[in-house]
């Protein structure tokens, strides 16, 4: 038991380390917002747009589909889109990792831990003032029901998880091709597309949307967002965040596998 | 304590073609040649000692320590640390071992150095008194104390050295490894953390592996030495062995009290004079060192006497540049080194 909560202490200690060097570069971190509040206008002004020329009903209201997109903006950090998070494909092609390795600490739970705490920190410094910030000037529906807020922090809480297992298992590439730009970028298109970054699976045609369904991507954003909205509700929830607790593990399963092959073939850049 | 045997660590390269046609060979057919970075190397350390594993660049004693360390996996050949085999036990390993690698920090770069021994504290669940009781040595002894608020990234280079080595001992390591400890430092930080080296071997009974550039250090920490050359082990032995082994030819200074007419000594040539200071170049095969002092005592008055013996910094460019006549020589002096290991222990 002492063991077990010594062992959690030390990856609870890598998640508050992670967000406290986070914390140092603030300047960055504006800049950071000026660009998700960009992107939201973009997305904000289009669906308006769309909304006004079309007469059928939509299955997201307008206030609705502004909310996912500012919920969108608020998680857009904590989401395995694009390079943007390389530590530890630098700590790989710089070749730190073999420092790493000289420590007792499992590997996994390590950058597991580490990309928690950087969660937690865009979280608390980006995403919440991006949610803030949007109350003020656009119309953000809430959840009408405390169970509602709860399966939305659970299902959201899953879709971190989810996120960074991901993040790991991709970059874990650098162990075969060193440059993981390729890679995460390729990826990353696919991911953002098929979460329902860019457009609500609710809005796809058909075929497409079932395709969807089947990829894990959904429980990213599709999923969490549309608990929030109140989308998928009763039994529905359960199925969704089961959905999102099997991929996590999946994921989970598949980073610890390619690090331990990775490791195996490893070669420490630099002597 | 350290078992190694028949140790060899192969790389593939791949070869690239020059110029821009060969980049889009490259992306259909790569040609790799096999690189031998270790090559069937063996040796044993017992606990306490201090050996410093020597080469030129590239001759593989980095590879070695990462896979004693276990960060790299060896193609094939026998390891073991303190019982456990490195890269099948990495964890279990890894309690037990300091490293130190002199070109990259293991602090945590954004974070005041106090943080990131907090942060070792709770990875190898150091004990508070002993991690208290280490801080306060480590303070004592490298000063630590003057910079330990401040972020990793805004320590000078000896300053992070000191915190570095200092971090990978807080946990009491058994073996410590120090890669290249003293690069780039200054000739005061070189002394300090050589003394905070040799005190913690002595007070701990740590046992330390060293690679180095700096012969000083070698000459200053290490009784035995491991050489190695082009992946292969060369030398195993005491450094005196070493020194011996290569030194054909020693300088005898004298300072005479009076001037003298004819200063010739036989068996020796006279390399320098100037006033009454002479040089005289001797084999210690020929006449010995105690022969030659006894005979110039004899003859005439000295002020003051001394023998330079070859540093290393020669002795193993001579091992480096001359590979064919070394291994002769070790050929020769093969019997003599075992005899000089039997009565080691």
């Amino acid at each position: 038991m002492r063991s077990f909560y010594l062992t959690v202490n030390v990856y609870f200690a890598f998640v508050t380390k992670s967000f406290q060097k986070r914390m140092q570069y603030r300047v960055a971190n504006l800049a950071g917002l000026t660009t998700n509040f960009f992107f939201l206008l973009v997305h904000i002004f289009v669906y308006t747009a769309f909304y006004a020329a079309s007469t059928e009903p939509q299955p997201l209201s307008l206030n609705e589909i502004i909310t996912y997109f500012v919920l969108c903006q608020v998680s857009f950090m904590l989401m395995p889109f694009f390079g943007a998070r390389s530590e530890m494909t630098q700590a790989i092609k710089d070749g730190s990792v073999a420092l790493q390795l000289t420590k007792p600490v499992d590997f996994h739970a390590y950058w597991f831990a580490d990309e928690c705490g950087r969660a937690c920190y865009f979280l608390l410094m980006r995403g919440l003032p991006t949610f803030l910030i949007s109350i003020l000037f656009f119309q953000v529906t809430f959840p009408q029901h405390l169970t509602v807020l709860m399966a939305f922090v659970l299902s959201m809480t899953l879709a971190i998880f989810m996120s960074t297992a991901i993040t790991i298992t991709i970059f874990s590439s650098a162990f075969w091709t060193l440059d993981t730009s390729g890679v995460s970028g390729m990826s990353g298109s696919v991911i953002m597309l098929f979460s329902g970054m860019l457009v609500p699976i609710a809005l796809w045609p058909e075929g497409l949307a079932q395709i969807a369904e089947w990829l894990p991507f959904a429980g990213l954003i599709d999923i969490p967002f549309s608990i929030y909205l109140s989308k998928i509700t009763g039994v529905a929830i359960w199925t969704a965040v089961g959905k999102q607790m099997m991929w996590c593990l999946i994921f989970i399963g598949l980073g610890r596998l390619f690090l331990r092959r990775g490791f195996s073939r490893l070669v420490i850049q630099g002597g | 304590m350290i078992e190694v045997e028949n140790l060899s660590k192969t790389f593939k390269v791949y070869r690239h073609r020059k110029g821009f046609f060969g980049s889009f060979v490259n992306l259909f057919s790569r040609k790799h040649r096999i690189v031998h970075a270790v090559d069937s190397v063996s040796f044993s350390i017992q606990r306490g000692e201090v050996v410093g594993y020597l080469g030129p660049n590239g001759a593989g004693k980095s590879t070695t320590i990462k896979m004693l360390t276990g960060i790299l996996v060896p193609t094939s050949g026998g390891v073991t640390v303190n019982g456990y085999i490195p890269h099948r036990q990495r964890k279990e390993n890894a309690k037990h071992i300091g490293v130190v690698f002199g070109q990259r920090s293991h602090l945590w770069f954004d974070l005041p150095v106090q943080e990131s021994f907090e942060l070792l504290q709770r990875i190898y669940r150091i004990p508070q008194v002993q991690y208290n009781q280490n801080v306060e040595m480590f303070d004592a002894l490298l000063n630590i104390g003057k910079f330990f608020r401040t972020p990793v990234r805004q320590l000078s280079l000896g300053q992070r050295m000191r915190a570095d080595i200092a971090a990978a001992l807080l946990h009491n390591p058994e073996v410590l490894f120090l890669d290249e400890p003293t690069i780039g430092l200054d000739v005061v930080a070189k002394a300090r953390i050589r003394e905070f080296i040799q005190q913690i071997n002595t007070e701990r009974q740590v046992t330390v592996v060293l690679t180095t550039h700096d012969l000083d250090d070698v000459e200053k920490l290490c009784k035995r030495v491991i050489l190695i050359d082009k992946a292969r082990l060369c030398f195993d032995g005491e450094l005196v062995a070493l020194r011996r082994l290569l030194s054909t030819e020693r300088i005898l200074s004298v300072d005479y009290a009076e001037t003298y007419s004819d200063i010739s000594i036989p068996k020796t040539n006279i390399t320098y004079q100037e006033g009454n200071r002479v040089q005289y170049r001797f084999s210690p095969e020929e006449i010995s060192t105690a022969d030659l002092i006894g005979a110039i005592l004899q003859k005439f008055k000295i002020v003051d006497i001394s023998v330079q013996e070859p540093d290393i910094e020669e002795l193993i460019k001579t091992v480096y540049e001359d590979n064919l006549t070394l291994e002769q020589k070790f050929a020769e002096a093969d019997a003599i080194d075992l005899t000089n290991r039997k009565s080691m222990g």
